[in-house]
C-alpha cells in the first residue's frame, strides 16, 4: 500500500538574467524563485490497483513518481511504501518496485538484450527456476524472443520498449511505475502493451501507477484515476464518473470550401457548438446528448462537407473542464 | 561474496560492452601510443639537454616515469566511469536507474565499465621500468619487488579513493567533473623527483594528495635505498585504506543530497 500525505515538493531555482554577464550575474546571485512542483497532495493506493496519473505537462506527474521511487525528496509531507518511506530507505523500496521512464532506457545500450536481464536476474537475485519462468511468460507476452540477441540500440523504440517492461517485472516488483510507457509507439505495440499490463496485474496482482497521454491506455486498464494539475490533485475517482459529469465529448473536423457564418449553424438547441480555423470546421457535441448520426448527417447534407474526421475526447479536454468547473464554483 | 559474484558479472557485461566497438578500441590504443611517445621525447630532449635533475640521473628518471603509470593504470581500468559521473552522468539525469537498484550505487557505477588499454599502460611502465632499472644495476630483493606490487595495486586504490572523494560532490552540485580533473591532474607531479618542487607542494604531494606516498617513495626507496620496503609497503596499504573509507563514507554522505532532475 502506498501513502502519501501532504507531499510538498519545492525547486528552488536561481533567477536567471540573460546574456553572458546577466550569467555571470547569476553566479554571484543569491535571489531564487520558488517553483511548486507539487502542492500538498494526499493519496492513498492499495495492492493491486491499476491507476491512471494524469495530467498536462508540467503538472507535477512526473515529480510525484520520483519522490514515491525515492530519487526525489520531499520538501514537506511524506510518502511510504508498505510503511517505508523510500527516499530515506532506498535500497529496500528498490526491490520491490520497478519502474520504467518511457524517454530513458534501464537496459545498457551496447549489448545483447539477453546479457541486460542476466546483469539485472543477480542485481535482483532472481532465483534461476523464477528467472525462467518468468523470462518465458514475458517473452511470450511481449513477443521479446526475436530480438533477444541484438544490441539494445539496434532495438525500434517499440521493441525496446517492451524489452524495458519485461526487464522492470524481471523481479516480480509488487509496485510498478510506468511513466508514459506508450509515448511514441504505433497502434499495434500500444494495444501489445495495454494487455501485457493487465496480464500482469491479474496473474501477480502488481499495483501499476501509470502516467500518460493517452485516453486509449486509460480506458483499458484504469480503474481509478487521479489527476493532477499545477501541482494539485483536481480529481480521483474512477473513468466512468468523469464521462458522466462530462459526457462523451465528441469533435468531428470537417473541411468546407467555403468559410460558414458560424452564427448560422444549426446548434441543435445549444448542444453543438462549432469553431472555424484554418479553413476546418471543428464541431463539438455530448454524444450522450445528441445522436452521432444527426451531427454526422447535416454535416454532410447542410454543409456539404469533403473531409471528416471524428475524436473522442482527450486528457486535455478533460482537464481543461475539469479546471473550468472548479473555477465556475469558487 | 555476493558483490564479488555481481561484480563479475558486471565486469563480464562490460567487457562485452567495450568489444561491440573494435574501431573505437583500436583508435583508443593509437591515441594511446601517441601520447605517451610524445610524452617520452620531450621527457628525453629535456634530460638530453640537462644531464641529470637535482641528481636524478636519466635512468633513474625513467625509472620514476615508467614506475608512476602503474598505479594510474590500475585505477583506470576498474574505475574510468567516475570521469563520466562527475562530468555529465549526474547533470544529464543518467544516474536515476542507478539509484532504483537495490545494490549501491557506487558499486553500479564502479562496475559499470572497465579500460582494457589500461593493461597498456601497464606493460609500457613495466617495460620502461624494467630497462631502466637493467641501467641504474638495481639490486632486486623481494621486498623491493613486494614493495612496488604492492604501491602499485594500493596506489591504485587509493588514487581510486581519492577520484571517489571529488567525484562525490557531484552528488549535490550536479557536475565536479573540472574539480575531479584538477586534482587527478597533480598525479603529474609525481613523474619527476618531488625535491624539485617548492616546499608547500612537497607537502600536498606527501600529506594532502599524497600522490608521493604511492610514486615517489618506492622509488626512491627502490633507487636509492631511502625507506624500509617493508614498513613503507605497510604505510602505502594504511595511507590507501584510510582514503577509500573515508571517500566512502564521504560518498554515502553526499549521496543524501542526491536530487533527480526535474522531468
Amino acid at each position: 500500500m502506498i501513502e502519501i500525505k501532504n507531499l510538498t515538493k519545492i525547486f528552488k531555482k536561481p533567477i536567471r538574467k540573460e546574456g553572458i554577464l546577466g550569467m555571470f550575474a547569476t553566479l554571484f546571485s543569491r535571489k531564487y524563485e520558488e517553483i511548486t512542483a507539487v502542492n500538498d497532495i494526499s493519496l492513498t493506493i492499495d495492492d493491486g490497483e491499476i491507476i491512471g496519473y494524469i495530467g498536462a505537462n508540467g503538472a507535477g506527474k512526473s515529480t510525484t513518481i520520483k519522490m514515491m521511487c525515492g530519487i526525489l525528496t520531499p520538501t514537506s509531507g511524506t510518502v511510504t511504501i508498505d510503511g517505508v518511506e523510500p527516499y530515506k530507505k532506498r535500497r529496500q523500496v528498490a526491490q520491490n518496485i520497478g519502474v520504467v521512464f518511457g524517454q530513458k532506457t534501464q537496459l545498457w545500450w551496447d549489448i545483447p538484450l539477453i546479457e541486460s536481464f542476466k546483469v539485472f536476474k543477480e542485481i535482483y537475485q532472481v532465483p534461476d527456476k523464477e528467472y525462467k519462468e518468468r523470462m518465458d511468460f514475458l517473452c511470450q507476452l511481449l513477443g521479446i524472443n526475436e530480438f533477444m540477441n541484438q544490441p539494445v540500440r539496434t532495438l525500434s523504440l517499440g521493441q525496446r520498449m517492451r524489452a524495458d517492461l519485461a526487464a522492470a517485472w524481471l523481479h516480480n516488483p509488487k509496485i510498478l511505475f510506468l511513466d508514459e510507457p506508450t509515448i511514441g509507439l504505433d497502434v499495434l505495440v500500444k494495444e501489445n502493451i495495454r494487455k501485457a499490463i493487465k496480464t500482469m496485474n491479474q496473474k501477480y496482482s502488481t499495483t501499476v501507477i501509470l502516467t500518460t497521454h493517452d485516453m486509449k491506455d486509460i480506458e483499458n486498464l484504469c480503474s481509478r484515476i487521479v489527476m493532477i494539475e499545477n501541482g494539485k490533485i483536481i480529481y480521483d475517482g474512477s473513468l466512468s464518473k468523469i464521462k458522466e459529469s462530462f459526457g462523451d465529448i465528441r469533435t468531428i473536423y470537417v473541411t468546407l470550401n467555403y468559410v460558414p457564418q458560424l452564427d448560422k449553424l444549426n446548434t441543435f438547441d445549444g448542444k453543438v457548438t462549432y469553431d472555424y480555423r484554418d479553413g476546418g470546421l471543428a464541431i463539438k457535441f455530448n454524444a450522450q446528448q445528441i445522436k452521432v448520426e444527426s451531427v454526422v448527417d447535416y454535416a454532410f447534407h447542410t454543409l456539404r462537407a469533403n473531409d471528416f474526421k471524428i475524436s473522442e475526447i482527450s486528457i486535455e479536454d478533460v482537464v481543461k473542464s475539469i479546471l473550468k468547473k472548479q473555477n465556475e464554483k469558487s | 561474496m555476493r558483490y564479488i559474484k555481481l561484480y563479475f558479472t558486471c565486469l563480464k557485461r562490460a567487457i562485452i560492452s567495450r568489444l561491440q566497438y573494435k574501431a573505437d578500441s583500436i583508435i583508443g590504443i593509437i591515441g594511446f601510443l601517441i601520447s605517451n611517445t610524445a610524452t617520452l621525447l620531450s621527457i628525453y630532449f629535456i634530460i638530453d639537454a640537462i644531464p641529470s635533475l637535482n641528481g636524478w640521473s636519466i635512468y633513474e628518471l625513467g625509472f620514476l616515469y615508467g614506475f608512476s603509470m602503474m598505479p594510474v593504470a590500475f585505477d583506470h581500468f576498474f574505475s574510468d566511469e567516475l570521469w563520466n559521473t562527475a562530468y555529465w552522468k549526474i547533470k544529464n539525469g543518467k544516474l536515476d536507474p542507478f539509484f532504483l537498484r537495490p545494490i549501491p550505487v557506487l558499486f553500479q557505477i564502479i562496475a559499470e565499465a572497465v579500460q582494457p588499454e589500461a593493461f597498456g599502460e601497464l606493460i609500457l611502465g613495466g617495460v620502461m621500468l624494467g630497462i631502466c632499472a637493467a641501467n641504474v644495476g638495481v639490486k632486486w630483493s623481494f621486498g623491493l619487488i613486494l614493495l612496488l606490487v604492492i604501491a602499485t595495486i594500493f596506489g591504485g586504490i587509493l588514487i581510486t579513493g581519492i577520484k571517489i572523494f571529488f567525484a562525490a560532490f557531484a552528488l549535490k552540485f550536479k557536475r565536479s567533473g573540472t574539480l575531479l580533473q584538477g586534482v587527478y591532474n597533480m598525479i603529474g607531479y609525481t613523474r619527476y623527483p618531488i625535491s624539485i618542487y617548492p616546499l608547500i607542494l612537497r607537502t600536498l604531494l606527501t600529506c594532502i594528495l599524497p600522490f608521493a606516498v604511492i610514486i615517489t617513495m618506492p622509488v626512491e626507496a627502490v633507487l636509492f635505498s631511502a625507506f624500509n620496503p617493508y614498513l613503507l609497503s605497510l604505510l602505502i596499504i594504511g595511507v590507501a585504506g584510510a582514503v577509500l573509507v573515508l571517500s566512502v563514507l564521504f560518498w554515502n554522505w553526499m549521496e543524501r543530497f542526491y536530487q533527480s532532475t526535474g522531468s
